[in-house]
């Protein structure tokens, strides 16, 4: 699996937020890759950058730099960095080499969806036109205007539009002034499906899928329970057949039993259509029961990343190791003997002289730590 | 141990466009002092509901059906909002589930946590005045009753006079000696922060405000027992309006090293220790002589030596003497009450209560259960002030039902005549006609006599125990309660002094840079940081019973678990009892003492949390704990299927019967009654009944256990 090409890549993937003269490093950093059909889990803090992650691979902020392939495909790139690196060079060579980056970073993250449509077009054009030229009388007009509807899905089409995104608060994602069915096929909508029996029968399907009943279509949010909002959530992510899902915090608000039962919903559903998914989340419980690999985050950056039993058995970066021992466990005696573990970064670390950096110290598991510490690390493990 | 809050039958419904909501249907559970008490539900389950109840916040259009909440002998569903407002937030304060919505967003931090402060500032500094000027009233009195001769008598009245004098003294010398102390330690504070920013050359905004507050405040700072005038006046006079100056000149090196002259007065102010006031108030009324010139410790010995032989043995003995004659009246009281209440009982339990007998005999019961109250009792007893309003409430319950039934059950019979009619037309009709719901008569009368016999059953323990109280400790602690009234009185508290405490508070919930964080706003801080400013709010009346609605359903794991050892720790330090409302259990197992589950607003089971979790006996408890995963869990979860009932329409029998796998014919037809399985350990489940047949509990539940013996037994060796 692991010589497999990645279904999304982020390199390097840094977003600042300005505040007047003030930088918030929201994501510093950051490079990790999911593997077509797993479940990538991204835990840490609030306010640590897992959303701010998601919602950046989603596009739905301009990330500063850093570079995110989807399907190889670069969809989004940063430039900010070039711009430094830019202002520092008097290399005539290397000047002349930065701006082409930027050009090309630009391009990418203007016209990546542009081109990935024109592509499209292509193979449609090419799949079509020997087909009319070959057929006459009426099945000729049937091909034409079939040819003409897939043209204009087409020009729509985005790659983006592969990477759904399931959000935290089922109350306030879903528009209170729409019925179901008009929330759940927008994103149809809006990618030229103009069938309306087309989109009725979509809708049933993932209304069913979901759990829900047909009769669910025509009601609107408000005369759902939390988890019954959640499925409409999963079902308005999964009409538009994406192959990531980003669930942000999909079960964080809801009650314990109705937890278990979306969560068993995603499972099902992953299972049925091979879906990726990139799970963030703060419940280390939730996310060690569903994901196969697991991202730690500590303040925008990625702290230590391996498999999710291989994370949970041995947690080599400190931030873990305090993260899991907080975790709370309904065992009463346990719970009172239990210790937590405080991270201190400040305490725990000498950045001074040797700065830090995402190091891989056993296959797949990787930790964030400079020379000294991987050497400390390395000898502990091979101590074992 | 001591009882904190005792619930009992509470029944809430909410009127709702479509019918009642039955929101809690008949809970009861006792709070002892220092606990934590867990109640666990899903969403909907009533939790929430009879936490507002506690408080005396619920919605309009609820309806309180029937119950008890007894709080430190009132009944908090009876009392009017003017008395709510001295328990609310003050006695019993409350963090609600979601620290987004639970601050105000356009007002600072610092407003917010002071606000309560200045507000029950005034309520409690009249509370004690009112406190204060009735139990020295009726200490005289008792005084003056209990004196064998004229002298006892005549002394009794001067030394009643005398202790309201030099408590006021006392008061005065107190409270100035609080203003400058806090005054001092504030200046310390802003001196700490201000020279730390000129030492690194970097001045913020408003510096030269902070400058001024720190002249003001040490000038202020300038009393006998914290900066002695005598000795450093002019010094510190001379260093505070020089700061300004040198401040103007930015002349940053002279303002430093007058910053640093004050800080040295003043921290060897601040830590001085603390005079006896309560002392030096009845010297400096009584004697005409000045203070005398002496170390503290050693003026306290004297000051005490003083009060002991001038005025407290004589005034100690004369309180003792009254206490022991007030408690003796008591008793004679006590057992003529004990005697009428056992007379009355036939009034009670007649075939068909007297409406007019019953009400007479309430009355002069209620007049004679309140005159067994001891005038100089300090603490508050539940029963015997509760007495009068159950009984009210019952016979209200009582004739109410009297009238109502005749007409439901006439209608009832109109129906069944009808229903027979079709019948004996060979009709088959598709209705059935239902049970006339009727008002339990016999129940009420049963709770009659139930208030009485829990009653006569405390007289008889107070009587019991009459002969074991010492009075000796009583009266010094009726002292002290007098005492600590009267700084009630002049414990004003002013903004400032709100502030001083709102940062101490802010520091003790573990925010950083309080007096940078008292002046933001909200949406500066993170979900956990605000989260702990709403647990400084609640905390700030310092308050008995803290309930927690969710506190930390909306913060992730390491804050969670920080919130929750903040809670733990307070709990301990603070003696709080501690009503914790949660539907994680996760995060039950390491705060409960005692875990409460709840189910359609009924408990369904109720036990210490090792019983909960390692005995669980209810499906729901079962199907709660095997639907969340724990870090082993492996295989499909079990969510538990479909969804909770309508609660306008609850089912006949077991509320969970339609989602229990376990369910049997008789969870559909009736209510399980509550199953005790051990002292501590009850279940409502019809599976404990003798006859039910034996059921283990799921699979990912017993191995869940087994994981956690396994992993215990392997941290143990």
């Amino acid at each position: 699996m692991s010589n497999q090409e990645p279904l999304l890549r982020v390199e390097h993937l840094c977003q600042y937020f300005r505040a007047g003269n003030f930088v918030t490093k929201a994501v510093d950093d950051v490079s990790f890759d999911i593997r077509k059909g797993e479940v990538f889990g991204l835990v840490g803090e609030s306010g640590c950058g897992k959303t701010t992650t998601g919602r950046s691979i989603i596009k739905l902020y301009n990330i500063t730099s850093g570079n995110i392939y989807f399907k190889g495909v670069r969809i989004a790139a940063g430039i900010q960095s070039y711009r430094d690196e830019l202002k520092d060079t008097k290399d005539p060579a290397r000047i002349a080499e930065l701006k082409a980056q930027i050009k090309a970073a630009r391009n990418d993250q203007k016209n990546c969806d542009k081109e990935y449509a024109a592509r499209r077009m292509e193979e449609l054009k090419a799949e079509y036109e020997p087909k009319i030229a070959a057929a006459a009388g009426k099945e000729k007009t049937l091909l034409e205007t079939q040819y003409k509807d897939e043209m204009r899905k087409a020009r729509k089409t985005r790659l983006v539009t592969q990477i759904q995104m399931i959000f935290q608060d089922p109350i306030a994602s879903l528009d209170p002034r729409m019925t179901v069915r008009e929330i759940i096929s927008e994103g149809l909508v809006i990618q030229g499906e103009r069938n309306k029996k087309v989109i009725d029968e979509k809708v049933y399907e993932m209304l069913e899928l979901v759990g829900l009943v047909r009769e669910h279509a025509s009601r609107y949010p408000h005369e759902f329970s939390g988890g019954q909002r959640q499925r409409i959530g999963v079902a308005r992510s999964i009409i538009m057949n994406p192959e990531l899902i980003i669930a942000d915090e999909p079960v964080s608000a809801l009650d314990v039993s109705v937890q278990a039962q979306v969560i068993n919903l995603l499972n099902d559903l992953r299972e049925r259509f091979g879906l990726t998914i990139l799970f963030v989340a703060h419940d280390l419980s939730v996310v060690k029961y569903f994901s196969d690999r697991i991202g730690v985050m500590y303040y925008g950056r990625m702290v230590e990343l391996a498999d999710s039993d291989e994370l949970f058995a041995h947690p080599l970066h400190p931030y873990t190791r305090s993260l899991l021992s907080a975790i709370p466990l309904p065992d009463p005696i346990y719970e009172r003997q239990r210790r937590r573990i405080t991270y201190n970064p400040l305490a725990e670390h000498d950045y001074s002289v040797d700065k830090p950096s995402f190091r891989e110290v056993r296959p797949g598991h990787f930790v964030q730590c400079n020379e000294a510490e991987y050497q400390k690390i390395l000898a502990e493990l091979s101590s074992k | 141990m001591e009882n904190k809050l005792h619930v009992q039958d509470l029944r809430i419904s909410f009127r709702t466009g479509n019918g009642k909501v039955q929101a809690v249907r008949g809970i009861d559970f006792d709070l002892a002092k220092g606990e934590t008490l867990a109640i666990v539900g899903e969403s909907g389950s009533g939790k929430s509901v009879t936490s507002k109840a506690i408080l005396g916040i619920l919605a309009g259009n609820s309806i309180v059906e029937s119950g008890e909440i007894i709080y430190d002998g009132q009944d908090l569903l009876k009392i009017s909002e003017e008395d709510f407002h001295k328990i609310r937030g003050d006695r019993i304060a409350m963090i609600f589930q979601d620290p987004m919505s639970s601050l105000n967003p356009i007002v600072r931090i610092g407003r917010q946590l002071t606000e309560a402060m200045l507000l029950k500032g005034k309520i409690r500094q009249r509370e004690s005045k009112r406190s204060f000027r009735t139990y020295l009233k009726n200490l005289e009195d008792m005084m003056a009753a209990s004196a064998s001769n004229e002298t006892e008598r005549a002394r009794a009245a001067v030394s009643c006079r005398k202790f309201q004098q030099f408590e006021r003294k006392h008061t005065e010398l107190e409270s100035a000696y609080n203003t400058s102390h806090e005054g001092a330690t504030e200046a310390l504070d802003d001196i700490g922060i201000i020279a730390f920013e000129l030492e690194k050359n970097t001045v913020a905004k408003g510096a030269a405000d902070r400058i001024k507050d720190i002249a003001r405040r040490s000038r202020e700072s300038l009393n006998k027992y914290v900066v002695d005038p005598d000795k450093y006046k002019a010094e510190v006079l001379q260093n505070a309006s020089a700061l300004e100056g040198n401040f103007q000149k930015k002349d940053y090196q002279a303002v430093l090293e007058n910053l640093y002259r004050l800080r040295e007065i003043m921290t060897e102010g601040a830590e001085k220790p603390k005079p006896n006031f309560f002392r030096m108030g009845y010297y400096l009324t009584f004697s005409d002589k000045p203070l005398p010139d002496m170390p503290l410790e050693k003026l306290n010995d004297f000051l005490l030596d003083y009060l002991e032989k001038d005025f407290m043995t004589d005034f100690v003995s004369d309180a003792q003497r009254a206490l022991i004659y007030s408690a003796n009246q008591c008793y004679a009281r006590i057992r003529t009450a004990v005697q009428e209440l056992e007379s009355a009982r036939s009034v009670y339990a007649a075939e068909q209560l007297d409406k007019n007998k019953c009400v007479d005999t309430w009355k002069k019961l209620g007049e004679t259960v309140k005159g067994t109250i001891d005038p100089l009792a300090i603490s508050k007893d539940s029963l015997v002030y509760t007495f009068s309003p159950s009984m009210r409430s019952e016979l209200d319950k009582y004739f109410h039902g009297v009238k109502a039934n005749v007409g439901i059950l006439r209608r009832h019979e109109r129906e069944r005549r009808k229903y027979d009619a079709i019948v004996s037309r060979g009709g088959k009709p598709d209705w059935e006609v239902a049970e006339a719901a009727v008002t339990d008569l016999e129940l009420i009368k049963t709770n009659l006599s139930h208030i009485i016999d829990r009653l006569t059953a405390h007289y008889q323990n107070v009587l019991n125990t009459a002969d074991s109280r010492d009075y000796h400790t009583e009266t010094i602690a009726a002292i002290d309660y007098l005492m600590q009234n009267s700084s009630g009185i002049v414990d004003k508290v002013t903004p400032r002094i709100a502030r001083h405490r709102a940062i101490r508070l802010m520091e003790e919930v573990g925010i950083s840079e309080p007096h940078k964080r008292f002046r933001q706003y909200p949406f500066e801080f993170s979900g956990g940081m605000r989260q702990r400013i709403v647990i400084a709010i609640a905390l700030a009346a310092n308050p008995d019973i803290l309930i927690c609605d969710e506190p930390t359903t909306a913060l992730d794991v390491t804050i969670q678990s920080q919130i929750l050892e903040l809670i733990n720790r307070l709990k301990v330090e603070r003696h709080l009892s501690v009503i914790f409302i949660t539907h994680d259990l996760g995060v039950v197992a390491n705060m409960a003492d005692r875990v409460a589950v709840m189910y359609a607003g009924k408990i369904v089971e109720y036990g210490t949390s090792e019983d909960i979790f390692y005995h669980a006996a209810h499906p729901y408890t079962w199907a709660l704990l095997s639907s969340m995963p724990d870090l082993d869990t492996n295989e499909k979860l079990t969510a538990i299927p479909g969804t909770p009932p309508n609660m306008i329409y609850p089912p006949k029998g077991d509320a969970f019967a339609a989602r229990n796998q376990y369910a049997m014919q008789i969870d559909f037809e009736r209510q399980p009654p509550m199953f005790r399985i051990s002292d501590t350990h009850y279940a409502a489940t019809w599976l404990l009944h003798p006859d039910a047949p034996k059921v283990d509990p799921p699979k990912a539940v017993i191995d869940r256990i087994a994981r956690m013996n396994q992993r215990r037994e392997a941290e143990n060796e």
